[in-house]
């Protein structure tokens, strides 16, 4: 196994606008773990995905030993044994385990015969991978981890030397993860080069050779992973900018609660929440700590009443705002922030001034004939609102994720409401749309509004919020004071479930 | 029971295969459309076009097999159509379906005048002198021809093919999670039309079924809606080749028991009779989608484009 | 921010424009392909669809159910339903419509038409109410239950009239009596054109007019356009679902009992010869839209009346409009995809 290095030189890539990657250099080295760092949006995922052949650099070059590579598609860099696993999986969920991996698999034999020894030949790595996963199962039933571990699996079953992980670690579970590190050791001995995309130190202390740092699509460090301090790498993903984007809000003035949310449970097809008991006081900022998949998309409709219960109740203001049969004539009482808005929170195909105006629709009077006064205050909320290009006449879906997210901060907050619940509010926001989304609900705190706000970033929260409600298998499994809070205590809460026992 | 009685039963299981052998077709090719993630209401024009050519070639040239096969290409030529426009061209499925089903409808009343009235052979009997002695299946074969076994043997062919091939698997990846076949390295853009054109084959190899060796006549717009209440049938099927003999020979028979009850006196209009296939697939349709998980069994792909949106 | 509007309406012209061409030489192909001179039957379709007052009148005979029909089908569209149950509506519509005449006829008077009007309107909207239920409770597709329905309402129809229905007077023809003079629409112009034409008109613009103007067309362009959203704002999907399919089968229903009453004279099989499928197509021509599905009704009206005529004096079936329809819908699903394709080519 002799080592190969793989070179990116000078690699420049344009999204419009926006710069992804300027002028970018990459070593990566057989036989070694890189760990490629860097904040949200920093252009780490670009850089690999030019490399993997996806995506086309502007300018720039890829050499493998010495020899220039043109790969234009991610099956001649297969070809050239580079492999690639995303944080959105290319699996098809309604097949079994077994079936996508014979998908994937160049080897597989036209017949399948049930048992076979070419069928089960498919199964090896996946075996050594994750022992506990049954090949027959239907990949749609799988937890996220366990359908990373299976594209990891597709990615070795091709005999990938040079294998990109794009934020692994985000989706496991604590176990799943230590053993994502023992695997990545083994094929690192066996002469393999691992990348890692990753925003966590955790993954560069536990595995990394090397690291390489990116900060707004330039490479701002490169070398092996003990010459830098804890303290240094942040330093340099984050950049000179102030890592808080906002002060705190002020505690609560009073303690009654505004917002009673009494053994609220629902279910969908997928995941369910039960138990649920939350009190919210006025000016109180709730934040619910989770990871992905725990029930929040459920709680956050089930708490708006987009979604049935299956039994309690969500309180406001002595109201119930819990769901009804007959859709409930929107009384601006309660503001919601879904997660991804242009699917769940606006309609693309309408224009700016109709996303706006639908809130009053059913109180008009049956015929609107002129919009302008429609357009009017469309345009007065935009200018508030600062949507950019505040155009009423223009189309929703032709908005930039900041800036679509300004727009449904505008439209639910428009009229001081009494709980706003917001879901994962910034989450692909560049610095400057976060402090302008954090300054506008904090606004509505000090006005008297509480606020739930269902978040990932456990930073975040601990920055922000007054008391922090951990969301683990669909029940609240601890809330904590922000004074009493301990990151290590909430981080266990929201892996586990629970708090490991002292011996 | 005695053998008479077991007769009597036989003669009605073959009468039931008999009238539901173009159905198992036609029900087969939309399952395998719909499995490549293609709607495709055209079938009904396909089936059409396949009734109307096949018999018009088994007219001519006086050979059943020939005509057969000239309704399957007839009904391959016409949902080349709907695959170009869908796969092709992005157009939507269901405004390209009934495209396809006006021509076919236009096409055959145009072309399949001057055969209204014409003489066909049927195909051939499976039954024969070698059951001898064997009275209950010689009824049951006798009145059998040996398309009713194709069609059998046709689904399970595809039905294997589907599950335990790898094109097969290419087949189900495309229809369920187009964007991972793309990822696996598959035209998602070439099976989708090898799917469209495999059914378009089937409706018309049934539509032909239907004119040369069923009914042995043609008439201006004979299937209908045969090929629609195939569509319907698929979702009975929970998109199962396995499961569309079954679907289709109990909607056979719930159509051959109301027949029955007409000939055994029952004083009905025979058009009222003949709404009856109708409301039966209409229930099983309603049926399916009230009492099973609604999406159950239906490839993600076609969700999209079918699948309830509320 | 106007410049987005205008290059959209120039977007769409573009489209139309190509579309028609492309179908004017897919339909000389056809003619081709059927031993016809190309040119000259085009040529003498477009002379007996407009070429004198009589042929313009036969065609706006036959504009007046397609435009009920295209109604039927753009009313659930705007809801982003797929219904193709006009067909059947029609058929209903008018068993509904006859139904109250037989009735009311020992009675007479100046309700008589109103009455039979009003069971037309009835009798489609049952039709397409039903499949709005099914939709709204059950979340069954209402393309195929529409298509279903066609077929058991074409052969209610037959039902009736070749039994308890039958006027024995007809001598073995299923047919019922004839709807008297007092029940049927005026005509126009010493035409078979009849007022029915008018309330079709009249009811395209008013539509037109609610879908832009009125909270309730708003409504349904966000639950359209997202239904979770539209809930978020109060909007009720289900309700709207079985109101539009009910509202689009009061037009189906209309065209029915008019073609019944003031074009056949009574009722009897075969009274839409593929009416409600040609609407749908109307329908999709025109973009939803219910101001351009008078013009493009009066289109497929005339090729339709023109398809007669050449049977008539060229001996070319009739059937040969079908397959025109059929290409003429098929051309304008395929002309976008090119022009995108096109464009794709030329980066």
């Amino acid at each position: 196994m002799t080592g190969r290095h793989i070179a990116l030189r000078g690699i420049n890539k344009r999204f419009g606008a926006l710069t992804a990657n300027d002028d970018v250099d990459l070593d990566i080295a057989s036989g070694a773990c890189l760990a490629l760092l860097g904040e949200n949006g920093a252009g780490k995922s670009t850089l690999m995905k030019v490399l993997y052949g996806i995506t086309h650099a502007d300018s720039g070059t890829i050499s493998i030993d010495g020899v220039q590579q043109n790969f234009r598609g991610p099956f001649e860099a297969m070809a050239a044994g580079i492999g690639m696993v995303f944080q959105q999986f290319s699996l098809a969920p309604a097949l079994t385990v077994q079936e996508n991996l014979l998908l994937a698999s160049p080897t597989a034999p036209w017949l399948h015969v049930p048992g076979s020894r070419a069928l089960t030949a498919v199964l090896e790595v996946l075996a050594r991978l994750a022992p506990d996963i049954d090949p027959r199962s239907r990949v749609a039933d799988l937890a996220v981890g366990e359908r990373q571990l299976i594209e990891l699996a597709k990615v070795l079953n091709l005999n990938a030397r040079t294998i990109i992980l794009d934020e692994p670690t985000s989706v496991l579970t604590p176990t799943e993860t230590k053993r994502l590190y023992g695997f990545i050791e083994t094929l690192v001995a066996d002469g393999a080069a691992v990348i890692m995309i990753t925003h966590k130190l955790a993954d560069v202390e536990a595995c990394a050779d090397h690291t390489a740092i990116m900060h707004r699509g330039r490479m701002v460090h490169a070398g092996p992973s003990a010459d830098l301090s804890r303290q240094q790498m942040v330093e340099l993903m984050i950049g000179t900018a102030s890592p808080a984007t906002a002060d705190r809000p002020s505690a609560p003035a009073s303690t009654t609660p505004r917002v009673i949310v009494r053994k609220l449970a629902a279910d969908t097809e997928t995941s369910s929440v039960a138990n649920i008991d939350l009190e919210v006081c006025a000016g109180e900022l709730l934040g619910i700590a989770g990871v992905v998949g725990n029930g929040q998309t459920v709680l956050a409709d089930a708490l708006v009443g987009l979604h049935p219960l299956r039994g309690g109740d969500v309180i406001v203001d002595g109201h119930s705002v819990a769901w009804t049969p007959k859709p409930r004539i929107p009384d601006g009482r309660v503001a919601y922030v879904p997660e991804q808005p242009v699917h769940n929170a606006v309609v693309p195909d309408l224009d700016l001034s109709a996303n706006l105006g639908m809130r009053s629709i059913l109180q008009r009077r049956f015929w609107q004939f002129s919009r302008q006064q429609q357009d009017a205050d469309a345009r007065a909320l935009l200018e508030s609102a600062d949507v950019r290009p505040p155009e009423p006449m223009r189309k929703a879906g032709t908005l930039s994720g900041g800036n679509l997210q300004k727009l449904v901060l505008g439209r639910e907050l428009a009229g001081a409401p009494s709980l706003i619940v917001a879901c994962y509010p910034t989450m692909g926001l560049d610095v400057a749309a976060t402090r302008a989304v954090y300054r506008n609900l904090f606004e509505h705190l000090d006005r008297g509004a509480a606020i739930i706000w269902i978040s990932e970033e456990l930073d975040d929260l601990l920055d922000y919020a007054h008391r922090i409600a951990v969301l683990h298998g669909g029940r609240i499994v601890g809330v904590r004071d922000w004074a009493s809070a301990s990151r290590a205590e909430i981080g266990d809460l929201m892996l586990l479930g629970a708090l490991p026992q002292c011996a | 029971m005695d053998e008479a009685a077991w007769i009597l039963v036989a003669g009605w299981v073959a009468a039931i295969l008999r009238s539901a052998t173009p159905l198992l077709f036609v029900t087969l090719g939309e399952t395998l459309s719909q499995r490549v993630g293609i709607i495709n209401l055209g079938i009904e024009g396909e089936m059409l076009a396949g009734a109307c050519f096949g018999f018009a070639v088994a007219a001519t040239t006086g050979s059943p097999t020939l005509g057969l096969l000239a309704g399957g290409g007839a009904g391959l030529l016409l949902s080349s159509v709907h695959a170009g426009l869908c796969v092709g061209l992005g157009a939507n499925q269901f405004g390209s379906g009934l495209a396809v089903w006006m021509i076919g409808l236009g096409i055959t009343s145009f072309f399949g005048r001057s055969f209204v009235g014409a003489q066909v052979d049927a195909a051939g009997s499976i039954g024969g002198s070698w059951l001898e002695g064997m009275p209950v299946l010689a009824q049951l074969l006798d009145n059998l021809s040996w398309t009713a076994p194709l069609a059998f043997l046709t689904i399970a062919v595809a039905a294997a093919m589907l599950y335990r091939t790898r094109p097969g698997l290419a087949w189900r990846t495309v229809g369920e999670a187009p964007d991972a076949a793309r990822a696996a390295g598959l035209s998602v853009a070439r099976i989708q039309v090898s799917g469209v054109l495999v059914a378009g084959f089937l409706a018309g190899l049934g539509g032909a079924v239907l004119s040369v060796d069923y009914t042995q006549t043609w008439a201006q717009e004979m299937t209908k809606g045969r090929g629609l209440v195939a569509v319907g049938l698929v979702i009975v099927a929970r998109w199962n080749p396995w499961l569309v003999p079954p679907v289709v020979l109990a909607f056979g028979a719930a159509e051959a028991a109301v027949l029955r009850l007409q000939a055994g006196g029952l004083e009905v209009s025979s058009h009222l009779l003949a709404i009856l296939p109708y409301v039966v697939a209409l229930a099983v349709v309603i049926a399916a989608y009230i009492f099973s998980h609604r999406d159950g069994g239906m490839p993600q792909g076609l969700k999209g484009v079918f699948a309830a949106r509320s | 921010m106007r410049v987005i509007g205008q290059s959209q309406q120039a977007e769409r012209a573009l489209t139309a424009l190509l579309s028609a061409f492309a179908f004017i030489l897919v339909a000389m192909g056809f003619f081709a392909f059927i031993g016809e001179p190309p040119f000259q039957t085009l040529l003498a379709m477009v002379t007996y669809a407009v070429g004198d007052s009589y042929s313009l009148s036969e065609s706006l005979v036959k504009t007046t159910p397609i435009l009920f029909c295209a109604l039927a089908a753009i009313i659930p569209a705007r809801l982003g339903l797929i219904s193709v149950g006009a067909e059947g509506q029609l058929y209903i519509g008018a068993l509904v419509g006859t139904f109250v005449m037989l009735l009311a006829v020992p009675y007479g008077g100046w309700l008589l038409m109103p009455g039979i009007l009003i069971g037309g309107a009835v009798g489609g909207a049952i039709w397409g109410w039903l499949p709005g239920v099914l939709r709204a409770r059950f979340q069954v597709n209402e393309t195929i239950t529409t298509l279903l329905l066609n077929y058991i309402a074409v052969l209610l129809v037959s039902a009736a009239v070749y039994g308890p229905w039958k006027d024995l007077a007809n001598l073995g023809w299923p047919a019922t009596i004839a709807f008297p003079d007092a029940s049927v629409l005026p005509f126009m112009f010493g035409t078979r054109v009849h007022a029915g034409l008018l309330i079709a008109v009249v009811a395209a613009l008013s539509l037109q007019v609610l879908f832009r103007y009125s909270r309730w067309g708003q409504g349904l362009d966000v639950l359209k356009g997202n239904a979770r959203v539209g809930r978020m704002m109060g909007l009720d999907f289900q309700r709207q679902a079985i109101i539009v399919m009910a509202f689009g089968g009061v037009f189906a229903g209309l065209a029915g009992i008019t073609e019944a009453s003031a074009i056949q004279g009574r009722l009897q099989p075969g009274i839409s010869v593929g009416y409600g499928l040609t609407g749908f197509l109307v329908a999709w021509l025109a973009g939803h839209n219910a101001l351009l599905a008078i013009p493009v009704s009066f289109l497929i009206g005339g090729l339709i009346a023109a398809g007669d005529t050449l049977q008539l004096f060229n001996k070319i079936p009739a059937s040969s409009a079908i397959v025109l329809q059929g290409l003429l819908f098929a051309t304008a699903l395929a002309v976008p995809g090119l022009i995108r394709l096109w464009r794709a080519r030329r980066g």
